[in-house]
């Protein structure tokens, strides 16, 4: 079983007045894992039931190995998907579930009991089979899901939040349990998320969808060190604004005076987006910066620092604590390197830095 | 979830289920989607004739009359109809008194088993599905039997007296005491549906602790959390009892359906009248009754 | 807080209450057993006596002949009528729950909780001013010169039809609005087409539903005597309109307990009927969660 490569051309899909998606191109590598993140409403879920046929776009094309199935039935598709809960058939025993596609292509009875035998064993969960849906946890649940998509050995997984009903902790396991099938399998993976955690821990890459259109599609890394657009800064972990003003192609930050990186704005106060890590913090007796809040996180803390009428979050190492302790004064700069900013909105300042602290924390 | 699963303005586009049959050629979605709704045209069409024309026709049958095209005497002379008022009367007081007996009897047992014997559970509920078992006419037979004995058997004895008191002309308390068991099932699952959905035992330690007494905790606190399920059980009970003819007739009581039945061999016109009546008075009371429940969600 | 009731919150959480709860209960079962229970064992009791001694005289007459025929006959239309009901209004639930009108979903389910109420006296006029020998559409189509005529077998079934469809609308459409859109799509996405989506998950999951409303129609209509009794009379036979001929007296004297009899035999039918419904209920209430 590999891994087939999937072509999203020009998709647009209109509902009733709003655009799901509009004009998404992107083309998914055989055997590759890739995460679509973005916000509720983006597309990202209308642009996986294109690829599942659940769902017809008004224009573009779908492709396969480079075979156009944009108008081949759902039921015809080589796609298995996974979906975000409850999607097991109620009345059937897990075996059975697993067992269905092949029942539906009439593959003989023992034949299909030892397939889902074979793929029970592969999720880690053999004695299971005769079993209801309703007498499994929510995880279990979505193991015997995967299992069942995988049963027709498709070339290409899609999986629809598949994890978003699940504790935490079942989350995080199931979550590597996913990845490691998949590069065992090699099967190309499409996995619809809007946690962005979700997604750069386990994808290859990751593609940013905002309002139907791709923003950014990237590996992790690049994606969380230089994102191509603010949206894209802001989505992906905890981002600062801390207005600045541009002066050519360089921008004046806190005192220091930085390069931009990317697109520049026309106005000259922007706001310069920074990740807390790039925040340096030292006790300072004369500095006008002062700790509010201290939340230790094992290797890290975060402190919220109040500078003048903006707050800044920034992480430092753990054992720094004491020394940082809420009501110390500090001085605060930032590592020398590229910024980006966006044109400053007036309201935003206060309330994006609040609003993102418990929304978008990476540890 | 993302916004434009099925729940948003995309369920309207893909109608989430159909019986229509991929054939061999697999039809576009457009042509399966028609074909759809084709169907569903036609079966929603022969419903409603089926369901629309004898209403029509009874008001036809009604307002016919030998000299004009039209005429609304026949409504006219239902009120003028000798009996009308008294057996509606009658049908109305039986219902409310089999409403207030019927909820005095359930509420408390069950809230008493909800919140202390959830064991007996079981129990309270095939005790009061029972009677759905139990056709009417089999039960009136029963009734029937017992209220002969009477005089055979107990003439000395108190029972007599009762026995007699119950089958009072004007108020007919036997009709009362079977029809709390006809109610009893529908009641119940009203019932149960509500005390369901509320938390009763959260409610009730929470106003235990804050130092309510009990009845206080049962007409503040219980009720006015139970509103739209004692409504809905009383509007059954209501409509059972102003529709129920089988034993007050074989009892010999001019209940309000007995006297329709009564009054349609001489003034068939008056009685289709009555009956359209009191299908129009049935739908008014049950959207009164769902916008009551409706209003109370939205509140809640 | 007031000195009572500290003392009465202080006590053990439940001892006192559960020592007494029970009480609550005690009017209800009482006046079940006393109302309910009471006829019951009468009709039990007065079954096996005849000319005051014991006898199987009754239960044997009421499975014979004239008896027989209109327990068969009973039978006989309740299941016409359940079967019927229940598909069409499996059918008309399902072109409701599937339609993009809400305000048709409304006024569809507000209509079967009123119509699968109008049963009876009230109805059986309504379908008499309509297809009755004088009937409305019976004169504007002239059907009584082609021999049409209400009041037989299938103009029962016809008129029982009337509250036995909407009764299963009601009954099949919470069911049907808990068929998950996963179900169809894990299916389709699973190579099936509709049809074998139906067989195997959509059909199998409605059963408990369908059968439990099959059940419902079918006590509906065996228990329907006032639509009877003013549509028919006697013409058609049916148990209950001898059960009522029986107690006003229309039998041989002596024989007036086959009256019970005969109820004994209906209770015994329904009862049957129900057994099969209730653990079928929890079933696809587990199902439909």
């Amino acid at each position: 079983m590999n891994g087939a490569k999937v072509e999203l051309r020009g998709l647009r899909r209109n509902f009733a007045g709003t655009l799901a998606l509009d004009g998404l191109d992107l083309t998914i590598e055989p055997g590759e894992l890739i995460a679509f993140l973005g916000p509720s409403g983006c597309g990202k879920t209308t642009a996986l039931r294109c690829v599942a046929g659940f769902e017809q776009p008004d224009e573009g094309a779908v492709l396969v190995d480079d075979k156009d199935i944009t108008r081949v039935p759902a039921n015809k598709r080589d796609a298995g998907m996974v979906f975000q809960s409850y999607s097991l058939f109620p009345n059937l025993s897990i075996k059975d579930n697993v067992a269905f596609g092949l029942r539906v292509r009439k593959v003989a009875a023992a034949k299909r009991h030892a397939r889902a035998q074979e793929l029970l064993e592969l999720i880690g969960l053999p004695h299971i089979g005769e079993r209801f849906p309703h007498q499994l946890s929510g995880g279990q649940q979505q193991r015997v899901a995967l299992a069942r998509a995988l049963a027709l050995e498709p070339r290409v997984l899609l999986l629809d939040e598949p994890l978003s009903a699940l504790d935490a902790k079942v989350r995080i396991s199931l979550r590597d349990e996913i990845r490691r099938l998949q590069l065992s399998l090699g099967i190309t993976t499409i996995f619809v998320t809007h946690d962005q955690e979700e997604a750069l821990s386990m994808a290859d890459r990751v593609a940013v969808l905002r309002a139907g259109r791709l923003e950014q599609v990237a590996d992790p890394a690049t994606l969380y060190d230089r994102p191509a657009t603010p949206f894209v800064a802001e989505f992906v972990g905890t981002m600062n604004r801390i207005p600045g003003r541009v002066s050519g192609d360089k921008v004046t930050v806190l005192g220091q005076l930085l390069p931009v990186d990317g697109e520049v704005p026309a106005t000259p106060d922007v706001e310069v987006l920074v990740r807390p890590e790039a925040v340096q913090v030292t006790p300072d007796a004369e500095a006008i910066g002062m700790v509010l809040v201290s939340s230790f996180r094992g290797s890290t803390a975060r402190l919220r620092i109040q500078l003048g009428d903006t707050e800044v979050l920034a992480d430092v190492p753990g054992h720094d604590t004491t020394r940082l302790a809420p009501g110390t004064r500090v001085r605060v700069s930032l590592v020398e390197r590229p910024v980006l900013v966006s044109a400053a909105a007036p309201q935003a300042q206060s309330a994006t830095v609040e609003g993102l602290v418990p929304q978008h924390d990476v540890v | 979830m993302a916004a434009l699963t099925p729940e948003g303005p995309m369920a309207p586009l893909t109608p989430p289920a159909m019986t229509v049959a991929d054939g061999p050629t697999a039809p576009t979605g457009q042509g399966r989607r028609r074909r759809i709704r084709v169907w569903r045209g036609v079966i929603l069409a022969i419903a409603a004739v089926y369901f629309l024309v004898p209403l029509l026709a009874s008001f036809m049958f009604t307002v016919k009359a030998p000299e004009q095209d039209f005429s609304l005497d026949a409504y006219g002379q239902i009120f003028t109809t000798e009996g009308f008022g008294q057996s509606l009367l009658l049908s109305i007081g039986l219902g409310v008194a089999t409403i207030v007996v019927v909820l005095l009897l359930t509420l408390p047992a069950m809230l008493a088993v909800r919140l202390s014997m959830p064991k007996l559970k079981p129990v309270l509920e095939v005790v009061c599905t029972l009677p759905l078992v139990v056709p009417p006419i089999t039960f009136v037979a029963g009734i029937n039997t017992v209220l002969q004995f009477g005089p055979d058997y107990l003439a000395s004895t108190p029972f007599y007296q009762t026995i007699f008191a119950i089958q009072d002309e004007n108020f007919p308390v036997v009709l009362v005491l079977a029809y709390v068991i006809l109610a009893l099932p529908f009641v119940y699952r009203a019932l149960d549906a509500g005390l369901g959905a509320i938390d009763v035992r959260t409610l009730v330690e929470a106003a235990r602790n804050l130092g309510a007494s009990w009845p206080h905790l049962i007409f503040r606190v219980i009720v006015p959390n139970l509103r739209s399920s004692l409504a809905s059980a009383s509007f059954l009970t209501l409509a059972l009892v102003l529709g129920e003819f089988t034993i007050a007739s074989l009892l010999h009581f001019q209940t309000f359906p007995v006297w329709i039945y009564t009054i349609s061999g001489s003034q068939a016109q008056v009685s289709v009248a009555v009956s359209v009546f009191s299908l129009l008075i049935t739908w008014l009371l049950l959207l009164a009754l769902s916008s009551a429940g409706a209003r109370q969600r939205s509140g809640s | 807080m007031s000195a009572p009731s500290e003392v009465r919150t202080a006590a053990p959480r439940g001892g006192r209450t559960r020592s007494k709860s029970w009480l609550a209960t005690v009017p209800l079962l009482a006046f079940v057993v006393l109302i309910f229970g009471v006829p019951l064992v009468i009709i039990l009791g007065g079954t096996f006596k005849r000319e005051g001694a014991f006898s199987a005289a009754n239960i044997t007459e009421s499975v014979q002949g004239a008896y027989l025929t209109a327990m068969i006959g009973s039978v006989k239309l309740s299941a016409l009528v359940a079967v019927v009901g229940a598909l069409l209004g499996t059918f008309l639930a399902q072109a409701v729950v599937t339609s993009r009108f809400r305000m048709l979903r409304e006024a569809v389910l507000t209509a079967s909780g009123v119509l699968s109420n109008f049963g009876g006296i009230p109805l059986a006029f309504a379908w008499i001013a309509t297809l009755g020998n004088s009937g409305v559409i019976t004169s504007a189509l002239g059907l009584d010169s082609v021999g049409w005529s209400l009041y037989n077998f299938w103009g029962l079934a016809l008129v029982y039809l009337y509250f036995s469809v909407p009764l299963m609308v009601v009954v099949v459409v919470p069911a049907l609005d808990g068929l998950r859109p996963q179900w169809r799509e894990a299916a389709q996405n699973n190579g099936a087409n509709t049809w074998q989506y139906w067989r195997h998950v959509g059909i199998p999951v409605l059963t408990p539903t369908l059968l439990g409303g099959v059940v419902l129609l079918f006590g509906g209509a065996f228990a329907a005597y006032a639509t009877a009794a003013a549509m028919v009379g006697g013409t058609v036979p049916l148990v209950t309109l001898q059960i009522a001929n029986a107690l006003s007296g229309n039998v041989l004297i002596g024989h007036e307990n086959v009256a019970l009899a005969l109820s004994l035999d209906m209770i015994i039918v329904a009862g049957l009927v129900m057994a099969v419904y209730l653990p079928l209920q929890r079933r696809s209430a587990r199902w439909l969660r």
